[in-house]
């Protein structure tokens, strides 16, 4: 029966059945602690997967589920006819976030020291960074080529808690020319935060800080989306389960025209350089529709600077400057408007029957009111003339006698008609509202209990150089073109807008509103009309400022005044602002403008070429300028 | 009536670890390990077991001594030109592919340790002591490479060969008394690693982002199965590598994430019956040798099932160790699957003995041929 078989069964005994397993104590003692074992990995088995499971299946998904916010463009800022004044470029920046770091410290200086490397800066300053950051992101070194992100990325693995993180950051164009119209935007300070966190904006966003990007803010600020991303150990992305896809803000079409913006700041600058001065402005506006064209504030600086993270120094740099670039003096520039005013000072004594169109008045070198001389321009006797050659020849001394008829309070009841002294609301913050003085302004504001007291007093004097656009009269650049646009338009004060029209994300144009009107000049035609006369007998006189427009060959059909503002003192021997106001064409006007020249000393030779110089260009280019473009691109 | 080989084998030792490969291979692909390679090892394993069954298991009774030599060689040539990887000296390279001579000891061990006791007649205390000094060098060497894991697995073999082999109780309790006395002494063996991982295991929570991280993570892993687990491919701890060592040491808690409490019970009732299956083997072994060799096996995936799923729960301390026949590795695979065979092998081999069939019908034919 053992005869040997092949293969598996040669030791087998053949024809049988397997005898019963002989199962010994200790065979039977290794089953049972086989049972035992497996008993109590199972029971803690089902204490992990039921009992702690929902804590633990949290952890899990913390682990790896993260919500990543998806950053909306902001919109982008045209001019009326389309041209991109802006742009959203997209920066990498190496990006850190001070949790995610190992915590191992060995472990974490070497990574901070490899991050030093990177990002070329001392590994101590880098350390004191993310304190300060912590628990936000940390931005680190400058922003990196398309080549150093292929780069850095090969090393992200090794990093934890580094990341490359994409942003969109405003990039101006021309910010020399456009710099005062655009302005620029900046990290939240606390006072914006305080203000802005309930609309739901993050302390490391960035909103918009002066010009129309603050003013627009909450049309070109997007909406936010958020993207809930599976990360895997590395941090890297994996997959995104939901989102929510990002509003990009609304595109503004401004009613500023590009070309002849740049013509207004270049003819600005070059009047500026041609008289050795270095700070000026200029508001061009559509004296129908209240439509600025071309605001100027000179001199611009790089705001670009500020969207990349400004220097202390740089910043110090432009603080200090004497000419004050970041001051934007077509908005918030007070100044007192000299002869420019006149047209007030004649309205109001036309209007209150104290004189008329015809009225001879005498224009002697000086005249003595209460013991004090108050001088004209001119060093002699100019004779007896009426309201519009006074206005042509600017004389000084017909406008205060007609100023002492119409007494201050009326008188500055006039200039509020014309929108002295009130601030406009255009679409950036800073507008300020000049000033017109009377006997109460005075009185409430000059610092003394006893109203009665000198200082107090408002005085015949105060009323005569109040006439003539001194006194403590203020005005801005963008007051005198709404101003010179209400003479122009026949007395109507306009609102001026900056806003042409409006796209939203989805495509929808939604025009600005119509123009608005803030007033009417209590005028009658006929008394208007004397003064635009006036005006335009001044830029037609021969051997006058008539010069500049046969000299560009613009012709002089319009209106014009200029004026050269004492300040600081007086005397005889003050400094000075030049000024220049224009409309044109004189029977239908479509442009009024400001020219104001810091410092000038000869309205007439220095505001008013750069004036000209603007009309040149806007008639050459009249067709382009006012063309209502089909829908502007994208 | 001649019983086949077919009929002789043990069948359902084969299928619950046919299972297990594919269950241990599916995990392998959702832990974005090297899935194809890792079959190329089942299939080698399958090549191994194979062979092992096939060999006659008694023909290596006269060459454990040179089996034993050959283990210690291999064990001195890792630690002379073995590869350094993840901080211990643990591979030799042969013909380009990577070897683990301490995954292959075991089952050397196995075989040399039964032939050993075997031979023992009555368990004197000068076998017992012989047995110990036929495993210290094995088991220093491993220790030293460092393996902890393996040293462990070393250890629970010879105790457990100890013990299914007859061991006194008294020789057992001497052994617990050194092991008690060598305990407070663990510390100053220990490396760093090894003994910050004992620290860790005691205290878990102390350093969630460093070296109780993997503890931390495989914990989280299991926990967020729940159930009925996250489905195959659809963990996120353990695809998205939180989970360290995913395919390897803490595979389970990849496994356990994906299939839940119910798809892990299943997965220990299944290494339940495979090692209930194995001490079987052992009783019915036709001789000493054949079921020591069975219980020696048995002692070996059992002590790696409780080791790797303890320390993927947090029961045990973490001790580098793979869990049989489901974690990535070429020289566990083949080894373990080579251990099957070689019980199997055990198995064919059994008497069968001539008996009357129960059958009035076979008796009237035995008779009718007498």
């Amino acid at each position: 029966m053992s005869e040997p078989l092949w293969g598996f069964g040669r030791l087998v005994q053949l024809g049988g059945t397997a005898p019963r397993p002989r199962w010994s104590a200790r065979m039977v003692a290794a089953a049972g602690v086989v049972v035992l074992m497996i008993g109590v990995l199972a029971l803690k088995l089902a204490q992990l997967q039921v009992y702690d499971s929902t804590t633990l299946a949290a952890l899990a998904r913390s682990n790896t589920v993260h919500r990543t916010v998806l950053e909306a463009d902001r919109g982008i800022i045209y001019d009326r006819h389309g041209v991109a004044l802006v742009q959203n470029t997209p920066v990498w920046n190496l990006q850190v976030v001070p949790a995610d770091l190992p915590t191992d410290a060995r472990l974490r200086a070497a990574e901070l020291a490899a991050l030093a490397t990177l990002a070329g800066q001392p590994e101590d300053r880098l350390e004191a960074a993310l304190a300060v950051a912590d628990p936000l992101p940390l931005r680190l070194g400058a922003d990196l080529s398309e080549a150093q992100v292929l780069a850095f990325n090969e090393r992200l693995p090794s990093l934890p808690g580094a990341s490359i993180a994409l942003h969109a950051v405003r990039t101006y164009l021309e910010p020399l020319t456009f710099g005062h119209v655009i302005g620029y935007v900046g990290p939240l300070d606390d006072a914006d935060l305080q203000r802005l966190q309930p609309l739901g904006y993050q302390p490391d966003e960035l909103v918009g800080k002066v010009g129309v990007e603050a003013g627009l803010e909450s049309m070109l600020r997007g909406t936010d989306g958020w993207a809930d991303v599976v990360v895997d150990a590395r941090g890297q992305i994996v997959k995104t389960i939901a989102m929510q896809p990002p509003v990009a803000g609304h595109a503004v079409y401004l009613t500023i025209d590009a070309s002849l913006q740049r013509a207004t700041a270049h003819a600005l600058a070059a009047g500026l350089s041609r008289d050795g001065k270095t700070a000026g402005a200029s508001v061009v506006v559509d004296p129908q529709s209240g439509d600025v064209l071309a605001l100027v504030s000179l001199p611009g600086y790089d705001t670009n600077l500020f969207t990349h993270g400004i220097s202390q120094a740089a910043y110090n740099r432009l603080l200090t400057n004497p000419d004050r670039p970041l001051l934007n003096r077509a908005i918030a520039g007070q100044y007192a408007p000299g002869s420019t005013f006149k047209m007030v000072t004649a309205i109001a004594g036309l209007q209150e029957g104290k004189i008329t169109p015809q009225t001879m008045l005498g224009c002697p070198s000086y005249l003595s009111y209460g013991g004090w001389v108050y001088h004209n321009w001119a060093g002699y006797d100019l004779g007896y003339m009426n309201v519009a050659k006074a206005l042509a020849v600017s004389c000084d001394t017909f406008f205060y006698q007609v100023a002492a008829m119409v007494g201050d309070v009326t008188l500055a009841r006039y200039a509020r008609a014309f929108g002295f002294g009130q601030a406009k609301n255009l679409e950036m913050p800073g507008v300020q509202p000049g000033l017109v003085p009377d006997r109460i302004w005075k009185q409430l504001t000059c610092g003394v209990s006893d109203l009665n007291a000198d200082s107090c007093r408002w005085t015949l004097g105060d009323t005569i150089t109040f006439g003539i656009g001194q006194s403590a009269l203020l005005t801005t650049p963008l007051n005198q073109a709404v101003y010179v646009a209400a003479l122009a338009n026949g007395g109507v004060v306009l609102e001026p807008t900056l806003v042409h029209l409006v796209r939203d994300a989805s495509g929808r144009v939604t025009p600005a509103q119509q123009r608005r009107v803030l007033g009417t000049v209590p005028a009658s035609a006929d008394n208007l009309q004397a003064v635009r006369e006036g005006m335009r007998e001044e830029i037609n006189r021969p051997y006058n400022m008539n010069y500049w427009f046969r000299a560009a060959g613009v012709p002089a059909d319009g209106g014009g005044k200029t004026g050269t503002a004492q300040w600081g003192g007086s005397g005889l021997n003050t400094p000075t602002h030049a000024w220049f106001v224009f409309f044109a064409p004189f029977a239908q006007p479509d442009i009024a403008m400001s020219v104001f020249v810091e410092g000038g000393e000869l309205s007439e030779v220095e505001a008013a070429p750069i004036g000209v110089d603007i009309m040149q260009f806007n008639l050459n280019n009249h067709g382009a300028i006012r063309a209502t473009s089909p829908l502007p691109p994208a | 009536m001649r019983p086949t080989a077919w009929q002789r084998l043990d069948h359902l030792q084969p299928l619950i670890a046919g299972m297990l490969v594919v269950l241990g291979l599916m995990t392998v692909y959702s832990a974005h390990a090297d899935w194809v390679r890792q079959l190329v090892w089942v299939a080698l394993g399958a090549a191994a077991y194979t062979a092992a069954a096939t060999f006659d298991y008694r023909r290596l009774f006269p060459l454990a001594p040179w089996l034993y030599l050959a283990m210690l060689a291999l064990l001195v040539a890792v630690r002379l030109v073995g590869r350094t990887a993840l901080g211990a000296q643990r591979w030799l390279s042969i013909g380009g592919f990577p070897l683990q001579p301490s995954e292959l000891s075991k089952l050397m061990l196995v075989v040399v340790l039964a032939a050993y006791l075997s031979r023992l007649a009555s368990p004197s205390w000068r076998g017992f002591i012989g047995a110990l000094v036929l495993v210290a060098p094995v088991a220093a060497l491993i220790l030293t490479q460092p393996d902890l894991g393996t040293t462990i697995v070393v250890m629970a073999v010879l105790v457990g060969l100890l013990f299914l082999g007859g061991a006194r109780i008294v020789q057992l309790g001497s052994l617990a008394t050194c092991a008690a006395v060598v305990t407070p002494l663990l510390p100053h063996l220990l490396h760093g690693y090894q003994r910050r991982r004992l620290e860790i295991f005691l205290n878990p929570g102390s350093d969630p982002l460093g070296a109780g991280y993997n503890l931390l993570q495989a914990r989280i892993a299991v926990g967020a199965g729940g159930l009925f687990g996250q489905g195959w491919l659809h963990g996120l701890q353990g695809t998205l590598g939180f989970v360290p060592e995913r395919a390897t040491d803490f595979v389970f808690a990849v496994f356990a994430e994906q299939f839940g409490l119910l798809g892990s019970l299943l997965l220990l009732a299944m290494f339940g019956i495979l090692l209930i299956r194995l001490l079987r083997s052992a009783a019915v072994a036709p001789d000493r040798f054949g079921a020591l060799v069975a219980g020696g096996v048995f002692v070996m995936i059992f002590a790696q099932v409780v080791e790797n799923v303890g320390m993927n729960i947090g029961l045990l301390p973490i001790a580098g160790i793979s869990l049989p026949l489901i974690s990535y590795g070429g020289s566990a695979t083949v080894t373990t699957l080579a251990a099957l065979g070689l019980v199997q092998s055990v198995i064919l081999r059994r008497p069968l003995l001539v008996q009357p069939r129960p059958l009035l019908s076979g008796n009237i034919t035995l008779r009718a041929q007498a």
